[in-house]
C-alpha cells in the first residue's frame, strides 16, 4: 500500500534534513583541515615572534604564503567538485591579509603586540558571522577565540608571544579536531 | 497510484540513501561518517547497508589506513536512480494530494467503463 500523503511529505522532511547534516559534516571536515593547518603555522609563526622579535615582518612573510599554499591544497582536495575553489580560497585568505596590512597602515604606528592582535580579531569575527548565518560550532569558535584574545591582550602582556602561540593557535588545533566529530 | 521503492522505504535505509546521494558520483564514505549522518548504531547500520547491498544500491569497500581497517560505503548508480525514482514516487503522492481527494481516487482505482 503507497503511503499516505502526509507519510510521504515526512520521508521528504527526513531526507532534508539528511542532505543538511551530511553538508554540515562535510563543511566542518573541510574546516577541520584548515584549522589543524593554520593551528600549526600560528603556534609555529607566534613562537619565533616571541624568540625573534626583530623579524615580525619577515617571519610572518613566510609563514603566511606557504600556510596559504598549503591550504589552498587542503580546500582543492575537500571541495574537488566546486569550481574556482582554489583560487576561491587565495581570495578570501588573501582578503585577511589584506586587510591586516591596511588597518597597519591606518593606524600607525602600532606595537607588535596589538599588531598581532588585527588579524587574529578578524577571523574571529569571521567565525562569529558564519556561525550566526551557517553552522552554530562556528560561532562558538568565533566567541571562544575573541576571549582568549582579549584575555591574553589585557592581562597575559608579559607572555603575549607565548600567550597566542599556545593558547589562540593551539585553539585552532584542538577546535580542528573538535569538528571531525560530528 | 506508483508505490515508492520498499527497500529503500524504511527510515534507517532512507537516511542512508539520502546521506550518499549528497556525494558526488564515485565518492567514497567512510563507515564511522556515515554512522554520524544516520545517528544510529554499529550493528543496526551494517545490517542496513548489507540489505542496500544486496539490493546493489550501495557498494561496500574493505581496506586499510594504514594499519586501521577501514570501511567505506558509496551509492551505485542503480542505487542513485533508485533513490531519484523514491523521491519522484513522493513528490507524485503530494502532488495527487494538492490536486484533491477526487483527482487521488481516479488515479488510485483507474476508471474501466471509459
Amino acid at each position: 500500500m503507497p503511503p499516505s500523503a502526509e507519510e510521504a511529505a515526512q520521508a521528504l522532511r527526513e531526507i532534508a534534513n539528511i542532505k543538511a547534516r551530511a553538508a554540515g559534516f562535510q563543511d566542518y571536515r573541510a574546516e577541520s583541515d584548515q584549522l589543524l593547518l593554520w593551528g600549526v603555522a600560528h603556534v609555529i609563526g607566534f613562537m619565533l615572534s616571541g624568540l625573534f622579535p626583530a623579524l615580525i615582518l619577515l617571519i610572518w612573510v613566510v609563514v603566511v604564503p606557504i600556510s596559504m599554499g598549503a591550504g589552498m591544497l587542503l580546500a582543492r582536495r575537500a571541495g574537488a567538485e566546486i569550481p574556482g575553489i582554489g583560487w576561491r580560497y587565495l581570495i578570501l585568505i588573501g582578503a585577511i591579509f589584506v586587510f591586516t596590512i591596511l588597518i597597519h597602515i591606518v593606524m600607525w604606528p602600532l606595537a607588535s603586540e596589538q599588531g598581532a592582535m588585527v588579524a587574529p580579531l578578524f577571523v574571529s569575527a569571521l567565525y562569529v558571522m558564519r556561525g550566526v548565518q551557517l553552522r552554530p560550532r562556528y560561532l562558538f569558535i568565533g566567541c571562544w577565540l575573541v576571549m582568549l584574545l582579549m584575555l591574553g591582550f589585557l592581562f597575559f602582556k608579559p607572555v603575549f608571544w607565548w600567550w597566542m602561540a599556545v593558547v589562540y593557535g593551539g585553539s585552532f588545533i584542538a577546535f580542528g579536531c573538535w569538528l571531525r566529530r560530528l | 497510484m506508483e508505490t515508492p521503492n520498499e527497500i529503500i522505504h524504511q527510515p534507517i535505509r532512507l537516511k542512508i540513501m539520502a546521506a550518499l546521494n549528497t556525494l558526488a558520483t564515485g565518492q567514497w564514505l567512510e563507515f564511522v561518517s556515515l554512522k554520524s549522518i544516520v545517528d544510529t548504531t554499529d550493528g543496526n547500520l551494517g545490517a542496513h547497508l548489507s540489505t542496500l547491498e544486496s539490493a546493489e544500491y550501495v557498494l561496500i569497500k574493505k581496506d586499510f589506513a594504514g594499519k586501521k581497517p577501514r570501511t567505506r560505503v558509496c551509492l551505485s548508480p542503480r542505487g542513485r536512480e533508485a533513490f531519484a525514482g523514491y523521491v519522484a514516487a513522493l513528490h507524485a503522492i503530494l502532488a495527487l494530494e494538492t490536486l484533491g481527494p477526487d483527482v487521488s481516487s481516479t488515479h488510485a482505482t483507474p476508471n474501466n467503463n471509459r
